[in-house]
């Protein structure tokens, strides 16, 4: 069965929220127009596609919250979060103004068009300012349960969506903003995925597991607050992690995580992430490749940076 | 006219050893003719939900709204005399978190000016007939969001917002071909240009402004003299972020009086 799209799903719960809430506008730079209709016709006066002039749409975004909206701003990752980053930095945080960033193109979604619609630093642009959330949902669920958690309070919440699931059923009730989740149980080492990574976490784990590794997986979808405790507990046991994500190396993360557990005694630390412009052209799942963001990369780094305690 | 506010402004600046005397003096007439004959406020309840709205996008010509809404009563004495030292709540630029009556945080241009659409919007939404009012500088209208808020608030038919520029030849210093009202106007903005020092001509552009729902925004352009009433400080010269010292204070002074 065909997966519907995150994207149609922020669609959908655009229409459900906007329904009960007259005070959700949503802006779009001209990207998702069809798909927002529903919400468009079912609440007039709320919808507007402003055009492309993204910096603009974020400062009007924060006009609205000061009139007592709840605005939800919706494009591409690139234009909404680096472009913009002036704008949400003054106009929201400084202000203290809450507000919903919905991006698209997440990482390197984008692939075949190229650095220019490449977004690997947003985790790290919003994370240093203020007054701040970040969801990174990957699955359906994911999106409709945290936005609803998290839309009215006083933060400017990020949600960055991808274009790919993790495709793993989690239980709808474990699903809560700020806590990450445990998938499995393991002795040996804890690998804490975010994004559609849990699906190649979950592989690696399978195949590890024939060759004497016992993983214990943690799935993250709230990268700010992160739910420290639960990552410590498991690595104070392990003594080894391992992050795999789609962000630059640099304030993702694993940036966090590290300092998280950097005072566990005789802790081993890796993570997968991003170093530099995905410069290549190919599917998304073969940029991945590249990067290592796949089982195979997450099986050689635990093969090759980790020693097993016997 | 103001001499009184141009005097409070230079004590500040002597005081707080910071802040731009020129650029206040181009905006003072108009910001307070406007607190004083047209917008609806209330100093005891900053956040009345029937007020208008001013925000100053300039924000480095803050100075001449701080004595204006201590005028109004919004802040005190005590807090023009804490300009720029620890503790006091004014700075060299608005912030919005700490002055009652302050809509808007600026210092970076060309950020007020979309943030006011934002308002004019959300008060369209709400069917509430507010009025929004933004001041912007011409050098800030080198930013190119200031084109993309024109662009988007003729789109979207704010009649209920009014821009304001300081027109006080700050850009036709680096960008002298520039016909500047053509712009606004083929922008679809209803266009008036005055003299920002006139008190009639302020007046009469403020009162005859048709607000309404559904309509083109407004742009008054006013023609402004930067420095406006010290002839030592008008022009674009040393004076955009001087201190006086005692000798020129006195010189200052005395022009004002």
């Amino acid at each position: 069965m065909k997966l519907k799209k995150i994207r149609q799903q922020f669609a959908d719960t655009m229409l459900e929220v906007g329904q009960s809430d007259p005070n959700l506008v949503v802006l779009i730079g001209d990207i998702s127009h069809f798909i927002l209709q529903p919400f468009a016709k079912a609440c007039p006066g709320r919808f507007y596609n402003v055009g492309i002039c993204e910096p603009t749409i974020v400062s009007m975004a924060a006009g609205l919250a000061k009139t007592g909206f709840y605005p939800v701003v919706h494009t591409i990752a690139p234009f909404i979060l680096e472009r913009s980053f002036e704008q949400i930095k003054l106009d929201f945080c400084y202000q203290k103004l809450n507000g919903n960033l919905i991006s698209v193109g997440s990482a390197f979604d984008y692939s075949n068009l190229g650095c220019t619609h490449h977004c690997y630093d947003d985790f790290a642009l919003i994370k240093s300012l203020p007054n701040t959330q970040v969801v990174y949902p990957s699955s359906c669920a994911e999106f409709d349960i945290l936005f609803k958690q998290t839309y009215n309070n006083s933060y400017l919440t990020l949600f960055r969506i991808p274009e790919v699931q993790h495709e793993q059923l989690i239980d709808p009730f474990l699903i809560k903003f700020g806590k990450a989740i445990k998938i499995t149980e393991g002795k040996d080492i804890t690998l804490v995925a975010t994004g559609p990574q849990l699906k190649n976490a979950i592989e690696a784990r399978n195949k590890l597991s024939g060759k004497g590794w016992d993983v214990e997986i943690i799935y993250v979808h709230t990268i700010l607050p992160l739910d420290l405790p639960l990552i410590y507990e498991s690595v104070e046991k392990t003594k080894k992690v391992l992050v795999v994500e789609e962000h630059n190396r640099f304030g993702g993360l694993g940036h966090d995580i590290l300092q998280g557990v950097y005072n566990i005694k005789g802790m081993q630390f890796s993570s997968i992430a991003i170093d530099s412009f995905m410069h290549d052209y190919g599917t998304y799942e073969e940029l991945c490749s590249q990067a290592g963001l796949s089982s195979d990369g997450i099986i050689r780094v635990i093969q090759n940076n980790f020693k097993k305690h016997m | 006219m103001h001499e009184e506010y141009r005097k409070r402004i230079v004590e500040m600046v002597r005081k707080g050893k910071d802040g731009h005397i020129p650029s206040a003096f181009s905006i003072v007439d108009i910001i307070a003719i406007l607190y004083k004959n047209y917008l609806r406020f209330d100093p005891e309840n900053p956040d009345w939900e029937d007020r208008d709205y001013f925000i100053l996008s300039k924000g480095h010509g803050c100075l001449a709204l701080y004595v204006v809404l201590k005028s109004c009563g919004f802040i005190t004495e005590d807090d023009l005399n804490m300009f720029c030292k620890p503790g006091g709540i004014l700075g060299e630029h608005p912030d919005c978190t700490k002055i009652p009556g302050i809509e808007a945080s600026t210092g970076s241009l060309g950020h007020g000016f979309s943030f006011a659409v934002g308002i004019a919007l959300g008060l369209r939404i709400r069917g509430k007939s507010n009025r929004v009012f933004v001041l912007v500088g011409d050098g800030e209208c080198h930013e190119g969001t200031i084109w993309e808020a024109a662009n988007v608030a003729n789109n979207l038919q704010l009649g209920n917002l009014c821009v304001m520029v300081d027109w006080n030849g700050s850009a036709a210093q680096l960008m002298p071909r520039d016909d500047f009202p053509s712009k606004w106007k083929a922008f679809g903005w209803t266009t008036i240009v005055i003299d920002g020092h006139s008190e009639a001509e302020i007046k009469s552009a403020l009162s005859n402004i048709n607000f309404c729902v559904n309509g083109a925004p407004i742009v008054i352009i006013a023609k402004t003299i930067k420095g406006k009433g010290v002839p030592m400080l008008e022009g674009h010269g040393i004076w955009h972020h001087k201190i006086p010292n005692e000798d020129e204070y006195k010189i200052i002074m005395e022009a004002l009086s």
